[in-house]
């Protein structure tokens, strides 16, 4: 379906701040008496782009945005759940996420048939290839996520520190390159109940992704080629046992299983843990004095190796779909690419998110170069660098949540030592099997 | 047709369409269910009918049946529980002469927090690591941070305490209301008697107290469900399944794995749960009545 939509190519604006910008396709029209209603994922990390992007669409538009729906991401997918079993698609646009796109059938837009060719060139190929699904794109990638290795400095620059790990470990104190060099050096680090070495996300899908890119980096997979289970593996078995060596040394906290990325990002900031591994968009709290008791003290390095090599990279990008009920498709394909505009990947991107416009890239470093602000400067070149070489998404099928659900309880189970490691696997591909003979897989 | 239009159903019309539509309804839809595969996210699979193979599975479903008989042991415990702090709250305030409705009135303060506010305070009360009880027991030399919400034990605890906090005063206000119907005679001729304060409170006092006893047993069975929010705000039915109850193992199977289908098998099979606990408090409250009336 063509649109008639007023695309201006707009070369080398500088279209706000101290750079100047690759060309950008604008996506612009006259939607006046257009009113879209939107589903948005909610929480102060996204908040932001919407008080800046939902005005300047509008007043360049005249349409008008009527947000229906702002919650959680987990909140959000129940209630888009219960919109397709109710037949009730009364939004035209809504968040999304790469890992939960697939589940939701058809109801989403295909954007290729929608979004100029020349507008799908200014995102960067692998994310538009991660947010298809069947073929279809259905979502615009908002920003991407993967995690890499923060660190307090200090830690590392101790010269007791530094020598005592070596009497104790055989080799120098140095931001760690490996999961094994991780687990010794939290192991060091830790003085429970007042220090830790390192945390970990413990429930849901948090944890299921933890331990997949683990798996993928000790040199092991998920699934076969056909979808059936091959985690109870050498490789499955090693990345949990990971996980269980430093809940037994108390080298993470005791309640740890409980955690979600508000808690390790919280904690972290506390001054309490030694190396955090998180998201990028940690990176301008955990720097901020106000908010943070490491702020000044951090260092980062790419995510560690697993035993095969591979460093871990889970990787998935927030993105808002259109949904194909919406009746002002134009509109709603233009709202779509000003949230994922320049201009709105930029705001993102200050805030330390990474974008998935390469030209969004070049001009935060740039950016960052010119204030000289260095701790941001090495956040977005490590990030940068992990995207492009590190980054894997985790299968994207429909069964992805519902295999966490089945996944994470036996994780859980094998770290508090009520199974073996190898118990806990058997039992968790057993269910993984289920559903993915369920699912019609095999 | 005439004596029809003119007879009591006219009458009950509005009440039967209304129940109808609120009710049964949607009780044959989700029984219907029940017997399909439906998935939240394929509404089609909503007409394949599948027999009893939701059923079936859950029967040889070792979890389920965890997690049922959890659920049974924490409303037995939960409830019982209740209703002893909630007589001895009653009990105590109906002593007092001056300020007994401001007490009312602040009794009532945790009813009025929502259970997700409830989960959020008493998730915070129980952290392990920054949490309220943790550092109060380090003031007394307990240095080693006690895991409320990881150890099994600990965590079910920790989660009925949330509970009792939170809807004690229900039994309160219930049974404090039945304290003050109690004729005031008996009471004095016993004291006359010579009976002391316990033979009072055994004799007469709970005899009469009885069938409020098992309305208020009969309302909380069927109303301890909103605990939901409270379980899912502290422990999420983890770690490794250790607080896992019947309505986080539904919710989570129907909202988020999407499988309504058997969500609503899981339903259908709990509601014998709660038909079994309001059938034994309402056979109890007819028992109290005749025996009060014999008396």
């Amino acid at each position: 379906m063509m649109l008639r939509l007023f695309l201006s190519l707009v070369l080398a604006v500088s279209f706000f701040g101290s750079f100047s910008a690759k060309a950008e396709t604008e996506l612009w029209g006259d939607f006046s008496g257009v009113t879209l209603r939107v589903k948005l994922i909610g929480g102060g990390q996204y908040e932001g782009l919407y008080n800046e992007v939902i005005p300047w669409w509008e007043e360049n538009t005249g349409g008008k945005i009527e947000i229906v729906t702002q919650k959680n991401h987990f909140e959000l997918d129940k209630e888009i759940k219960k919109d397709i079993a109710s037949g009730n698609l009364d939004f035209c646009v809504a968040s999304n996420h790469t890992s939960f796109a697939s589940q939701y059938g058809n109801i989403y837009t295909d954007l290729n048939n929608i979004m100029p060719a020349s507008v799908l060139a200014d995102y960067t190929p692998l994310i538009l290839e991660h947010s298809t699904v069947d073929g279809r794109l259905v979502q615009m990638p908002r920003h991407s996520d993967v995690s890499n290795l923060y660190y307090q400095k200090s830690l590392y620059e101790d010269a007791d520190n530094k020598a005592n790990f070596k009497a104790k470990y055989g080799y120098d104190l140095t931001p760690p390159e490996t999961w094994d060099q991780v687990k010794d050096q939290a192991i060091f680090f830790s003085n429970p109940p007042d220090f830790y070495g390192t945390q970990y996300v413990g429930k849901e899908e948090a944890i299921a992704g933890r331990f997949y890119e683990l798996v993928i980096a000790n040199g092991g997979a998920l699934f076969d080629e056909d979808y059936r289970p091959i985690f109870n593996s050498p490789a499955g078995v090693e990345a949990l046992q990971w996980f269980i060596d430093l809940y037994n040394a108390k080298a993470v906290p005791d309640g740890v299983l409980n955690y979600l990325w508000d808690d390790t990002g919280l904690g972290f900031a506390s001054g309490t843990i030694a190396m955090n591994l998180d998201w990028a968009g940690w990176a301008g709290f955990f720097n901020d004095p106000e908010n943070s008791k490491v702020a000044g003290d951090i260092g980062l390095v790419r995510a560690p190796m697993g035993s095969g090599g591979l460093r871990t990279g889970w990787s998935g990008s927030h993105s808002f779909s259109m949904t194909e009920s919406c009746p002002d498709k134009e509109a709603a394909a233009s709202f779509l690419w000003a949230l994922t505009s320049n201009k709105a990947q930029m705001i993102e991107a200050r805030g330390g998110l990474s974008p998935t416009r390469p030209a969004i890239w070049d001009a935060i470093i740039a950016e960052k170069k010119a204030e000289g602000d260095e701790f941001m400067l090495m956040v977005f070149e490590t990030f940068k660098m992990s995207l492009a070489e590190d980054a894997f998404t985790p299968p994207l099928i429909p069964e992805w949540i519902e295999f966490t659900n089945a996944l994470y309880p036996e994780l859980q189970a094998a770290i508090l030592g009520d199974k073996s490691p190898e118990d806990a696997l058997a039992t968790a591909s057993k269910k993984a099997t289920e559903i993915m003979e369920d699912a019609g897989y095999f | 047709m005439r004596k029809f239009l003119n007879g009591p159903w006219v009458l009950l019309m509005p009440t039967l369409i209304i129940l109808t539509c609120v009710v049964l309804l949607p009780l044959l839809l989700s029984l219907w269910t029940s017997f399909t595969p439906f998935k939240l996210t394929k509404p089609d699979t909503l007409y394949r009918f599948v027999g009893f193979r939701n059923y079936e599975r859950l029967i040889g479903d070792f979890d389920f049946w965890i997690a049922f008989g959890r659920t049974v042991l924490f409303l037995a415990i939960a409830l019982n529980l209740e209703l002893v702090f909630g007589l001895g709250i009653a009990l105590l305030i109906n002593k007092i002469t001056y300020g007994q409705r401001t007490l009312r009135t602040l009794m009532m303060f945790p009813m009025m927090f929502s259970p997700i506010l409830v989960g959020f305070q008493w998730k915070y009360i129980f952290n392990d690591n920054i949490g309220l009880m943790n550092n109060f027991l380090r003031e007394f030399g307990v240095i080693q941070p006690i895991p409320w919400l990881v150890d099994g034990i600990l965590a079910n605890i920790s989660i009925m305490a949330a509970e009792i906090w939170s809807s004690t005063s229900v039994f309160a206000i219930l049974l404090l209301a039945g304290l003050l119907g109690i004729p005031k005679d008996p009471i004095e001729a016993a004291k006359v008697d010579g009976c002391n304060s316990w033979q009072v409170f055994k004799n007469i006092t709970l005899p009469f107290l009885m069938p409020f006893v098992f309305i208020a047993m009969t309302i909380r069975s069927l109303d301890v469900a909103r605990a939901y929010d409270i379980v899912q705000m502290m422990t999420g039915g983890g770690p490794a399944k250790r607080t896992e109850l019947l309505w986080t193992l539904i919710s989570r199977t129907g909202y988020v794995d999407a499988k309504m289908g058997m969500a609503n098998a899981m339903s259908y099979i709990s509601i014998f749960l709660s038909i079994a606990f309001t059938f034994f408090f309402f056979y109890k409250l007819v028992e109290a009545r005749q025996r009060l009336s014999y008396e």
